[in-house]
């Protein structure tokens, strides 16, 4: 018999009472994983939007948290296209719209200029791109047109008026796949915003860092009003996905908060059921730092535990989230294993912040007291 | 020389102990020595109440006296590590056999060997040997529940004898046993302490468990009477 063979008997003695708690924990670590696993995914998918297209910098209006919000003249295009640096410009228009016979509540609607460089990345599998003198004609996202179930020449109705489908498309950013392109033209006369676009894309050349950083500054100075982001930096600063991520981290602040509060609550428990066992482990010869060893290898075991059910149980729970339309063009199901892998830390993290305290409470105990207790 | 071979001396020794316990309402020692030979066998006895277990565990290194020193072949417990003491020296035995109800008959005499560091084999194969000289082999993987009260006192007395120690303290091994199995358990200590040279101190309220020692220490009140 090894140490780890009477830890995990003693784990499983009151058998009700240990799954129950791994059970809370598995609960609290899926919540954990699921919402950080959709954040994940969110700036995975926010960052393919950009770095895929080999865009360098965004250009929106100076202040604006959401692009969604922000909105620039489209004559500005050509300024920019004159600044030393700058190798290609892309004007785009960006929304969100729903489509309420398939339950979808928000699906982002793009709209770009025909063979502009934000089509990189999109692979048409069926269909066609359409052309530069196109209007309300659509490419729909795979998930986008799946939810709707439309193909190729059906008629969808975009925010109350007819568009053709050309096109079923793939895109590298979940986004995009959720979602749909129509032509600038047509999506500004949607939303009564002719001649504006909520901002530009640029490609630099040279696209070094430092390069990039030097058009940044040059696009601020010569062009006032507007602000120029690095790829990167536009991802970090979007409002959305910094409150996912901020929910993320409260909600796995809170996870090891009360998974802790469980671990004690059924390690207290059992130090206080097993007292006289204590003492005779003592009166056997067992010192202070095995019994500690033995108290929190079962607080630890039942964290990890909770944390592998968390683990499934998270699994599960992204695949119920994804039955939501919505849902399915703006989460991607699959958990990334550092993720999953940050399952198995909450757990241990918590398991020791729950176990510490009754482990050094049993090892504490005097064993001519702890004998007495029966 | 080996330790256990030291020649002369008491092997345990308590000098004028006292115990009050930490509320002082209960003065449970007021003065009590005891010199134990090697190889002695001891039989503690006297009413509820008395002094009995607490002497018990101050001889062997559960508790400390609140005045007075405990010495093991000359040594006072208070300059040696009592936990290495207990798990080296000592072998408990208690009324209610205390084995882990979750491990087997086999795997509970196992339990005192984890603080000798010996390798997981090794700790099988004595704690098999140790329940085969009980006389258990055949109920070797039964767990607690499922043995007779004698049977658990059995493996706790291979539990006792695990690491191979030179003094049994018995705490009331023969309370819960009936006349037959209580005869038994005796004969069983009294090999094992005939055979290996252990020196015996048991605490008891049985005269036949009494008797069969060979020096009989009475106590009331926290006082040595006799013996």
């Amino acid at each position: 018999m090894r140490f780890t063979t009477l830890i995990l008997r003693n784990l499983f003695r009151r058998r009700a009472r240990t799954l129950l708690t791994a059970a809370g924990l598995a609960v609290a670590i899926a919540a954990v994983l699921d919402l950080v696993g959709v954040a994940w995914n969110f700036q995975r998918a926010f960052t393919s939007l950009y770095e895929g297209k080999g865009i360098d910098l965004i250009v929106a209006r100076a202040g604006v948290s959401n692009q969604l919000s922000s909105a620039l003249d489209e004559k500005l295009g050509e300024r920019l296209r004159s600044i030393q640096g700058v190798a290609d410009v892309a004007a785009s228009m960006v929304d969100v719209i729903g489509f309420e016979e398939a339950h979808i509540a928000g699906a982002l609607i793009n709209g770009w200029e025909s063979g502009s460089l934000l089509f990189r990345g999109t692979h048409v599998i069926e269909g066609r791109m359409f052309g530069p003198d196109e209007t309300n004609v659509a490419m729909l996202g795979r998930v986008l047109a799946l939810n709707l179930g439309k193909k190729v020449g059906d008629e969808v109705d975009v925010a109350g008026e007819p568009f053709r489908v050309v096109a079923i498309h793939e895109s590298d950013s979940l986004f995009e796949s959720g979602g749909l392109i129509v032509p600038l033209a047509s999506l500004q006369r949607l939303m009564g915003r002719e001649g504006q676009v909520t901002g530009f894309v640029i490609q630099a050349d040279p696209s070094d860092p430092r390069s990039v950083s030097e058009l940044q500054r040059r696009i601020e100075s010569e062009i006032p009003g507007v602000a120029a982001t690095q790829a990167r930096d536009q991802v970090e600063r979007d409002m959305q996905l910094r409150l996912a991520k901020v929910m993320a981290w409260a909600t796995t602040a809170l996870a090891i908060v009360l998974g802790s509060v469980g671990v004690l609550n059924t390690m207290l428990m059992t130090v206080f059921e097993r007292t006289a066992e204590i003492g005779v482990l003592r009166a056997l010869g067992w010192r202070r730092r095995r019994v500690l060893t033995m108290i929190l290898g079962e607080a630890v075991c039942l964290g990890v535990f909770g944390a592998v059910l968390g683990m499934i149980l998270a699994v599960v729970g992204m695949r119920l989230i994804l039955l939501e339309p919505t849902a399915r063009g703006f989460i991607d199901p699959n958990i990334p294993a550092p993720v999953l892998g940050m399952g198995l830390i909450v757990g241990f993290a918590l398991s020791i912040l729950g176990g510490v305290y009754p482990a050094v409470r049993a090892a504490a105990l005097d064993p001519s007291e702890a004998l007495r207790h029966e | 020389m080996n330790e256990r071979e030291q020649p002369s001396g008491p092997i345990l020794k308590g000098d004028d102990l006292r115990k009050v316990y930490p509320d002082g309402a209960v003065e449970a020692l007021r003065g009590v020595s005891i010199a134990i030979e090697p190889g002695e066998s001891v039989a503690v006895v006297g009413p509820s109440g008395c002094g009995k277990t607490t002497l018990l565990h101050l001889l062997g290194g559960l508790d400390e006296p609140t005045s007075g020193r405990v010495f093991h072949r000359g040594k006072p417990l208070s300059e040696i590590d009592r936990d290495q003491y207990r798990a080296r020296e000592i072998g408990f035995v208690f009324q209610s056999f205390h084995l882990l109800p979750t491990l087997s008959a086999v795997e509970n005499v196992q339990v005192p060997m984890f603080e000798m560091g010996w390798p997981p084999r090794e700790r099988a194969k004595r704690a098999a040997s140790l329940v085969e000289q009980v006389g258990m082999s055949h109920r070797r993987d039964h767990p607690p529940s499922r043995l007779s009260v004698g049977e658990r006192q059995r493996i706790a007395i291979a539990r006792a004898l695990a690491n191979d120690p030179s003094i049994l303290l018995a705490d009331e091994p023969t309370g819960n046993l009936d006349s037959r199995t209580q005869a038994e358990i005796l004969e069983l200590l009294e090999g094992f302490r005939r055979s290996q040279g252990l020196t015996l101190l048991i605490v008891t309220h049985s005269a036949e468990v009494a008797a069969a020692a060979d020096r009989i220490v009475r106590m009331r009140d926290g006082l040595v009477e006799a013996g």
